[in-house]
C-alpha cells in the first residue's frame, strides 16, 4: 500500500503547506520538511526489501477500460533515485527556509516543491509507462511553477515558458513513443515490457519509437540541440536549481534511458543516436561552462556536460557502462546540489554571482569557501573524492569501447578534452571566486551564513568524501542493486577501488588535472575566441527564432484562408463538396450510369426541357433588368407546369400554376422597392470564375441524377394508388394524400402558412417604405391607378374566378382540384380587385381582417380530426358517404372535404393578409385612397 | 399507425424542456422589466428537471419508440446528461452580460432552451428524419441567437453567414439522406444499415450518400474544409450566444455523426474513414496553426475546436468500439472545456465591454486568482497537459488509433498538439504574468457564476485523475 502515498503524501501536502502559510510564513517551511519526512517514513517498510534485490509491484484499479492501473515499482533503481529524490529533497527544504528572503511567499514556494517532489516520486516510481508519462508531464508543469516563482522578473518568465516549451514538446514526443511501445509489447506495464527486449528490437517500428523516446529523454535532460532551456532556468531561485537541475528534473530523462535501457539499447541506432547526443552534449558543456560570468551559469553548463558524460555512458550500451553511468547520477546528484548550495549562499551572502565581481571571498567565508572547493574538486575528478570514481569507469569504458576501431581514439581524445575542461572550469569556480584578487563593488559585505544554511552543503560534501575514500562501505550495496534492477540481471563484476593500477584510464585522468591547470592558466586567449564565437552558437536565438518563423507562417496561412467573405466561404465550401464527390465518384468500383432500361426520349419532353434550359439560361442573362427577369422567370414557372401536365400530373400543373401568379404579384410587390437594374458589380474573371463553380456544381448534382434515375427503385406510389379509392374513398391521389393519408402533414402545414401571415403582418404592421416615384427613366409612375376599363373587367371577373374556385374544391377529392388550389383562386381573383380597384374600395366590400378566416380555416381543419377522436378512431381518421341531389345526380361526401375547406380558408386569408399588407406598405398605391378617405371623414 | 403513450415516457426529458421554453414563452409576456430574471430561474428549473428525468428514464434495455424513429439507448442516456449539464454551466454563466446589457428577455431562453431540445432530439433520433428535426431545431434556434444582440452590426453579419452557411450544409446532409434512402428504401437507421450490409459498395448512389453526410456532419462539426463559418461566427457572435453553440451542439454533432456513421453506415467504414482521415488531419493541421495567429481569444478559441474536431473524428475513424468511446469521452470533455473558457470571458466582459482579445486576459490572477486558475486549468486541459482530463482523452483517442494500426496518423496528431500547445501556454502567460490594463476594474461576479466556474474547473482536474467513471459510461454506449 505504502508506494501509493509516498507519491500522494507531498501532492496532497502541498495543498496543505499552502494553506497553512496563512497562519506564519515559517509554518510552511516546517510543514513542508514533515510532509517530506512523512513521505521518507512511508517508503521505508519497503527499502529493505528493495535492498534485497526484490521488485516490489503495487497495483490498484484506476482505468480498466484502458488496461490502466495505478501501478508503482521499487526496485533498486528505483530505490536510488527515490532516495535521491526525497533525500536532497530534505536539505533542499531545510536551505530554502534560510534562502528565501521576507518578500517571497513561502508558502507558494513550498507547495510547488511539494508538487515537484511528488510528481518526481511518481516518475520513478511508476510501474506503467502511462502513469510514468503522466507525472512526467506534471514534473514539466511544477517546474515551470518553480522557475517562474519570482514572476516579476522578465527573466525568470521567459526561462519558465522556454524550459516548458521545450520539455513539454519532449513530452508529447514521448507519449508517442510509449503508445508505439505499448502498442508493440501489448501492455504498458514495465514489467512486462522489460521482458520483451527481442522482441521490441526487431520490431520494424523501433526506429521511430526510439527516436521518440529518447527525444523526450533528451529534452527533459538537457541533450544538445535541446540543452539551451536549462542555463535560462537558471532565473529560478538558487534551492531550486540546488533540487531541479542537479538531482531531480534533469535526471528524469537519463532515468527514462536508465529504466528502458534493457529494451531500447543493445542496437546499433541506440548507439549512434545516444552516444552522438552524449559526445556532443559533454563537449559543448564543458566548453561554454568554463566561459560563464555567472556563477550558477557556470554550474548549469557544466550541469549539462556531466549530463551528456552519463548519457553517453549508457548509450555506449554496456552493462559496465550502465553501471558508471548510475553511479555517476548519484555523485552528480550530490556534488553538484552542494555546489549550486554554495553558489546561492554567495549569491544571498553577496547580492551578485558575476565572478567577474566575486572575488577573494576566503576572507570573508573561509568555512563555505572550503565545502564549495572539496565539491568543485569532486566535480573536477580529483582522486579521493566521488566524482573521480565514476569518472574513471568512465574513462575506462570510451577507451575500451572502440579500442578496435580504427578511428576509436578519437573518442578517447574528446573525452579527455572534455575532461581537461571540467577540471579547468571546476578550478575556475574555486580560485576564481574565493581567491584571485578582492571582491570588486559587491552590494553586501560577505560573511558567512547562518548554521543551518550551510548544514545541507555540509552533508552532501561529507558524502562526496565518505563515498570518494570509502566506496565499497557506502555506496556500493546500493549501486549493486540498481545495476541489478537496471539491466535485469546480476551486473557484471566491478571494482570500485579507488586505484586500479596504472592505466590508459590513470594517464587520461593525469592528463585532464595537468590540462585543466594550464587551460586555467592561460585562459586569457581562449576567452577572447569565447567572445567571438558568443551569439553564434546561441541555440536560444535559434529557438526564438524558429518561433518567429512559426508564427509567420501561421499568419501567412490566416491571411490566405481566413478573409471572412462570404463568397470565398461559399466558393471554398462547393469546392470542397465538389472534390469530395469527385473522389467518391472515382474511388468506387461501381458503375455511374445504372442497368435500369432507358425510356425513349420523345418531342415534347426534349422541347419542354430545352426550353427550360433557354429560358433559364435567358433569366440569367436578364437578371439585371429585373422587371424583364421576373417575367422570364414566370416563363419558367408555366414550363414546370405544362412538364408536369406531360407526366399526367394535372393536380400539380394546376397547383404550379396558381402558385406562379401569387408569386409573381408577390415578388412585383417587393420588386417595387428595388432600383428598376442593379448595378453590375463582380468583374469579368469573378463571373468567369463563377460559371466555372456553376457548371461543375450543377454537372455534379446532373451526374448525381443520372446516377439514381438510371437505377431501379421501389416507389412506394403504388400503395397510394392502391389505396386510394378503398381508404379515402377519392380517385384524386393527390388530393386524398393531402386531405387524409398525410392530413397531419396539411395540418402543420397550413398552421405554418397562418403562423407566416401572422408574422409578416407583425413585421410590416405600420410600416411605411418610401417607394420611388419615378421609373428609371425619370417618368413619374402612371398616376391613374385605377384605369375604369380594366377596374370594371376586373369585377366582372371577380363571380366567374370565385365559381371556378368552389368547382375545383368541390371537384377536387375525384378529379384534378382541392382546397388548396381553390384558395389560391380566390386569393388570386380578390388580389385582382386590390390591384385594378385600389384598397380603399376593396375594404369597403371586403373586410379588411382576416384574422377570423384564418382561425375559423384552422378551427375547421382541427375540428375535423378532434371529431373522428370523440368517434373512438385515431386523430383525422375520415369517412365518406355517397348522397343522390336531384341535379347533379350521385355525389360523394367525405368527411375530408370539411378538412379541405379548412385548408381552403386558410389559404385565402393567409395570402390576402402577406399580399395585401405588403401593398399597403408603400405610399404610392394607396395614398390617394388614404387621402380620398381622410378627404370624404374632412368634409363631412 | 396507431399512438401509445408508453412512448411517451422515455422521452419525458425532451418534454420538460419544451414545457420550459414553452411556459418561459409565454410567462415572458406577462413579465415586468424587473422580474426578468424568472425567466432565468425558470429555464434553469426546467433543466435541472430535464436532468432528474434524464436519470429516471435511463438506464437498462436500449427501447425504440414512435414505429422506430426514435430510440433511447445507453448512448443517448449518457449523451442527454451532458448536454443538459453543459447547458446548465452555460445559462449560468450567461445571465450577468444579459443582465448588464438589459438583455435578460425571453427570447433568449427560448431560443436557448429549444437549441437544447434539437440537441437532445439528435441524440435520441433512430431514423433520419428525427435526426434531421432535431438538428434543424437546434440550428434554427442558433442562427437567431447569433443575431440576439440586434444592433451589433457584426452579429447580424455572423448570423447572415451561419445561415447562408448552415444552409447550405444542412443542404449536403439532406441531399445525402435522400440518396441514401433512393439506394435503400428507408430512413430508418437498422433497415437502412441492413441494406447496406446486403448491397455493400455495388451501388453507387450509396457511395454519393455517403460523402454527402460526410461534408454534412463535417460541417456541423466544424471540421477542415467545411469549417470557414467557426471563427467568423465565434468572433462575430455575442459571448453567451458562442457560449451556447460551442459547447453542447459539439456532443450533438458527435450524436449525429454517431447515428449516421455507425448506426447506420457501419457497413461502409472503409470508405467513410478515408474520407473522416482527410478532414482529421486538415482540422487538426489548419486549427493548430491558424490558432497561433490569432489575437482575438474568440477566434483562437473557435480554431482550437476545429482541430479538437480532428481528434474527435480520430477516434471516430478508428471503427472500433474502443475508438467510438474514445471519440465520445473526448467531444464531453470538450464541452465542458469550452464551456468554462467562454464561460470566463463572460466573467471578464462588463456593461459596454466584450472581453475578446488576448491582451484582455492580462493580470487576470492579480485581479481573481480563483478565476484565474480555473481559467489555467482549463487551457491546459485543452493543451492535453496532465493531469487534466484534456490529456486522458487525447490518450484514448490516439491509444484507439494506434491500435489499429494507423501509427503515422497518431503521430501526426501528437505534432499538432505539440504545436497546439504554445498558443495555450500563451493564455496562460498572459494570465499570470503580465500586469492588468491600468483601467481593469475589479471583477463584479455573483455566488452562482463562481460555484459552477469552480465545478467546471475541478471538473476538468477531477475527470483527468479519475476517468474511469465516465470512460465506463462511454463504453457501455458502444458494446
Amino acid at each position: 500500500m505504502n508506494l501509493l502515498f509516498v507519491v500522494l503524501i507531498p501532492l496532497m501536502g502541498a495543498g496543505l503547506t499552502a494553506w497553512i502559510s496563512r497562519f506564519g510564513r515559517l509554518w510552511s517551511a516546517w510543514m513542508a520538511g514533515l510532509v517530506a519526512l512523512a513521505a521518507l517514513g512511508c517508503l521505508s517498510p519497503s527499502v529493505l526489501a528493495a535492498f534485497g534485490g526484490e521488485t516490489l509491484i503495487q497495483r490498484w484499479p484506476w482505468i480498466p477500460e484502458l488496461g490502466l492501473e495505478l501501478a508503482f515499482r521499487l526496485d533498486g533503481l528505483g530505490l536510488a533515485f527515490t532516495a535521491m529524490v526525497l533525500g536532497i529533497g530534505l536539505l533542499v527544504i531545510l536551505y530554502a527556509r534560510y534562502y528565501l528572503s521576507e518578500r517571497d511567499d513561502m508558502g507558494r514556494f513550498y507547495a510547488f516543491l511539494l508538487l515537484f517532489m511528488g510528481s518526481m516520486l511518481g516518475v520513478v516510481l511508476a510501474e506503467n509507462l502511462i502513469l510514468l508519462l503522466i507525472f512526467w508531464e506534471m514534473t514539466s508543469l511544477s517546474s515551470f511553477l518553480l522557475i517562474s516563482y519570482w514572476r516579476h522578473e522578465e527573466e525568470a518568465r521567459n526561462g519558465a515558458r522556454m524550459a516548458l516549451a521545450v520539455t513539454g514538446f519532449g513530452g508529447l514526443a514521448m507519449l508517442g513513443g510509449f503508445l508505439l511501445l505499448g502498442e508493440m509489447v501489448g501492455s504498458y506495464d514495465l514489467s512486462q515490457i522489460l521482458q520483451a527486449g527481442d522482441q521490441v528490437r526487431a520490431d520494424p517500428l523501433y526506429t521511430p519509437m526510439l527516436v521518440l523516446i529518447l527525444l523526450g529523454a533528451f529534452t527533459k535532460s538537457a541533450q544538445f540541440p535541446f540543452h539551451f532551456w536549462l542555463p535560462h532556468a537558471m532565473a529560478a531561485p538558487t534551492p531550486v536549481s540546488a533540487y531541479l537541475h542537479s538531482a531531480t528534473l534533469v535526471k528524469a530523462g537519463i532515468f527514462v534511458l536508465a529504466r528502458l535501457f534493457p529494451v531500447l539499447s543493445g542496437t546499433i541506432e541506440w548507439n549512434w543516436l545516444v552516444v552522438g547526443t552524449g559526445l556532443t552534449t559533454l563537449l559543448v558543456g564543458a566548453w561554454f561552462a568554463l566561459f560563464q560570468h555567472d556563477l550558477k551559469g557556470l554550474l548549469a553548463y557544466s550541469t549539462i556536460s556531466h549530463l551528456g558524460l552519463i548519457t553517453l555512458l549508457f548509450g555506449l550500451g554496456t552493462p559496465l557502462a550502465a553501471v558508471a553511468g548510475i553511479f555517476h547520477v548519484l555523485n552528480h546528484a550530490t556534488f553538484k546540489a552542494s555546489l549550486f548550495m554554495a553558489a546561492g549562499i554567495i549569491d544571498h551572502e553577496c547580492g551578485t554571482r558575476d565572478m567577474r565581481r566575486v572575488n577573494g571571498l576566503w576572507r570573508y567565508m573561509p568555512y563555505t569557501a572550503t565545502l564549495a572547493m572539496v565539491a568543485a574538486a569532486s566535480m573536477a575528478g580529483v582522486p579521493l573524492f566521488n566524482g573521480f570514481l565514476s569518472k574513471e569507469m568512465f574513462f575506462t569504458e570510451t577507451a575500451s569501447f572502440l579500442a578496435e576501431h580504427p578511428m576509436g581514439w578519437l573518442l578517447t581524445v574528446a573525452v579527455a578534452f572534455a575532461g581537461i575542461m571540467a577540471v579547468a572550469y571546476s578550478l575556475r569556480f574555486s580560485h576564481d571566486v574565493f581567491f584571485n584578487g578582492e571582491p570588486v563593488n559587491l552590494p553586501r559585505k560577505p560573511h558567512e551564513p547562518p548554521f543551518w544554511m550551510k548544514a545541507p552543503v555540509e552533508i552532501l560534501v561529507a558524502i562526496c568524501l565518505v563515498v570518494g575514500i570509502l566506496p565499497a562501505l557506502t555506496v556500493a550495496p546500493l549501486l549493486q542493486v540498481a545495476a541489478a534492477s537496471l539491466l535485469q540481471e546480476p551486473p557484471p563484476s566491478y571494482d570500485l577501488a579507488i586505484w586500479h593500477g596504472f592505466g590508459l584510464p590513470v594517464v587520461m585522468s593525469g592528463v585532464a588535472l595537468i590540462g585543466g591547470l594550464v587551460v586555467y592558466a592561460e585562459r586569457r586567449p581562449l576567452f577572447e575566441i569565447a567572445d567571438q564565437l558568443k551569439g553564434r552558437l546561441d541555440a536560444r536565438a535559434v529557438f526564438d527564432h524558429l518561433l518567429a518563423r512559426l508564427y509567420t507562417f501561421a499568419r501567412a496561412v490566416t491571411g490566405v484562408l481566413d478573409r471572412g467573405s462570404l463568397q470565398r466561404l461559399i466558393l471554398l465550401l462547393l469546392l470542397s463538396a465538389i472534390g469530395l464527390g469527385l473522389a467518391g465518384a472515382i474511388g468506387s468500383g461501381s458503375p455511374l450510369t445504372g442497368e435500369r432500361p432507358r425510356m425513349p426520349i420523345d418531342g415534347v419532353t426534349l422541347f419542354i426541357a430545352l426550353a427550360l434550359a433557354l429560358v433559364s439560361g435567358a433569366t440569367l442573362l436578364l437578371h439585371r433588368l429585373r422587371l424583364t427577369a421576373l417575367i422570364v422567370m414566370g416563363a419558367i414557372g408555366l414550363m414546370v407546369s405544362l412538364l408536369f401536365v406531360k407526366f399526367s400530373a394535372p393536380d400539380l400543373a394546376l397547383t404550379q400554376l396558381t402558385v406562379e401568379v401569387v408569386t409573381v404579384v408577390l415578388l412585383l410587390l417587393a420588386l417595387y422597392f428595388l432600383p428598376a437594374r442593379s448595378p453590375a458589380e463582380s468583374p469579368l474573371w469573378r463571373r468567369l470564375r463563377d460559371l466555372g463553380l456553376a457548371l461543375a456544381a450543377g454537372g455534379g448534382a446532373g451526374a448525381l441524377a443520372w446516377s439514381i434515375l438510371t437505377r431501379d427503385y421501389d416507389p412506394i406510389s403504388d400503395y397510394f394508388l392502391a389505396n386510394s379509392v378503398p381508404g379515402g374513398g377519392g380517385h384524386n391521389v393527390v388530393n386524398v394524400i393531402l386531405v387524409d393519408f398525410r392530413g397531419f402533414d396539411t395540418l402543420g402545414e397550413i398552421s405554418v402558412l397562418a403562423l407566416a401571415g401572422l408574422g409578416i403582418y407583425a413585421m410590416l404592421f405600420k410600416l411605411h417604405l418610401p417607394g420611388p416615384m419615378h421609373n428609371p427613366l425619370g417618368r413619374p409612375w402612371n398616376w391613374d391607378r385605377h384605369p375604369d376599363i380594366m377596374a370594371a373587367l376586373a369585377r366582372l371577373l371577380l363571380p366567374l374566378a370565385l365559381l371556378v374556385s368552389v368547382f375545383i374544391f368541390l371537384r377536387g377529392h375525384n378529379q384534378p382540384g382541392g382546397g388548396f388550389i381553390a384558395g389560391l383562386v380566390t386569393a388570386a381573383a380578390l388580389i385582382m380587385q386590390y390591384l385594378t380597384n385600389g384598397v380603399a374600395w376593396t375594404h369597403r366590400r371586403v373586410s379588411s381582417n382576416m384574422h377570423p378566416l384564418i382561425a375559423a380555416g384552422l378551427l375547421v381543419a382541427t375540428g375535423t380530426g378532434l371529431a373522428s377522436l370523440v368517434l373512438g378512431y385515431p386523430f383525422l381518421t375520415s369517412t365518406f358517404t355517397h348522397v343522390h341531389w336531384p341535379v347533379v345526380g350521385d355525389f360523394e361526401l367525405a368527411s375530408a372535404m370539411i378538412f379541405d375547406l379548412g385548408v381552403y380558408l386558410v389559404v385565402v386569408g393567409s395570402t390576402l393578409l402577406i399580399l395585401v399588407h405588403l401593398g399597403l406598405m408603400h405610399s404610392a398605391s394607396h395614398t390617394p385612397a388614404i387621402e380620398a378617405m381622410r378627404g370624404t371623414a374632412w368634409k363631412s | 399507425m396507431s399512438f401509445d403513450a408508453a412512448n411517451l415516457l422515455p422521452i419525458l426529458p425532451e418534454i420538460a424542456v419544451l414545457v420550459t421554453a414553452s411556459t418561459v414563452l409565454v410567462l415572458d409576456l406577462y413579465l415586468e422589466e424587473r422580474n426578468k430574471g424568472l425567466n432565468h430561474s425558470l429555464s434553469l428549473l426546467g433543466l435541472v428537471v430535464a436532468l432528474l428525468l434524464t436519470g429516471f428514464v435511463g438506464g437498462g434495455e436500449t427501447q425504440i419508440l414512435f414505429d422506430g424513429n426514435l430510440v433511447r439507448d445507453a448512448m443517448s442516456d449518457l449523451l442527454k446528461g451532458a448536454i443538459l449539464v453543459v447547458s446548465l454551466l452555460a445559462f449560468i454563466y450567461a445571465r450577468p452580460w444579459l443582465k448588464d446589457r438589459g438583455m435578460l428577455v425571453g427570447e433568449f431562453y427560448v431560443l436557448g432552451l429549444l437549441a437544447v431540445l434539437g440537441m437532445l432530439i439528435m441524440v435520441s433520433a433512430n431514423s433520419f428524419l428525427t435526426l434531421y428535426l432535431g438538428l434543424e431545431l437546434q440550428a434554427l434556434s442558433l442562427y437567431a441567437l447569433v443575431a440576439f444582440e440586434r444592433d451589433s452590426k457584426r452579429g447580424a453579419e455572423a448570423a447572415m453567414k451561419y445561415f447562408v452557411l448552415g444552409a447550405l450544409g444542412s443542404g449536403m446532409l439532406l441531399y445525402g439522406i435522400s440518396m441514401v434512402y433512393g439506394a435503400t428504401g428507408s430512413i430508418e437507421l437498422g433497415p437502412v444499415a441492413q441494406a447496406i450490409a446486403e448491397q455493400g459498395m455495388s451501388n453507387k448512389v450509396l457511395v454519393f450518400g455517403i460523402v454527402f453526410m460526410v461534408i454534412g456532419i463535417g460541417f456541423k462539426f466544424g471540421a477542415v474544409p467545411f469549417h470557414m463559418w467557426v471563427p467568423d461566427i465565434y468572433e462575430g457572435a455575442p459571448t453567451p450566444a458562442v457560449l451556447i453553440l460551442g459547447s453542447a451542439p459539439k456532443i450533438a454533432a458527435f450524436a449525429l455523426a454517431v447515428r449516421i456513421l455507425i448506426d447506420a453506415m457501419q457497413g461502409l467504414h472503409a470508405d467513410w474513414r478515408d474520407m473522416l482521415v482527410i478532414l482529421a488531419v486538415l482540422s487538426m493541421g489548419l486549427g493548430n496553426l491558424v490558432a497561433i495567429a490569432q489575437s482575438n481569444i474568440k477566434r483562437m478559441l473557435a480554431y482550437s475546436t476545429i482541430s479538437h474536431v480532428g481528434f474527435i473524428f480520430l477516434g471516430l475513424l478508428a471503427g472500433s468500439d474502443q475508438g467510438y468511446a474514445a471519440a465520445m469521452f473526448y467531444s464531453i470533455v470538450y464541452a465542458v472545456m469550452a464551456t468554462g473558457a467562454f464561460g470566463i470571458l463572460i466573467i471578464l466582459s462588463r456593461t459596454g465591454f466584450d472581453a475578446e482579445r488576448l491582451e484582455d486576459l492580462k493580470g487576470l490572477n492579480d485581479r481573481d486568482p480563483w478565476y484565474a486558475a480555473m481559467m489555467a486549468l482549463v487551457m491546459f486541459s485543452m493543451a492535453g497537459v496532465p493531469p487534466t482530463v484534456g490529456f486522458m482523452a487525447k490518450l484514448l483517442v490516439l491509444e484507439a488509433v494506434v491500435r489499429i494500426d494507423m501509427v503515422w496518423l497518431a503521430l501526426v496528431a501528437v505534432f499538432f498538439s505539440i504545436i497546439g500547445a504554445f498558443y495555450y501556454l500563451r493564455v496562460v502567460k498572459y494570465i499570470y504574468f503580465d500586469k492588468p490594463a491600468e483601467d481593469a476594474p475589479v471583477l463584479a461576479t455573483t455566488g452562482g457564476v463562481r460555484v459552477a466556474m469552480t465545478f467546471n474547473g475541478l471538473s476538468l482536474l477531477a475527470l483527468g485523475m479519475f476517468p474511469a467513471a465516465l470512460l465506463t459510461l462511454c463504453q457501455s454506449a458502444f458494446v
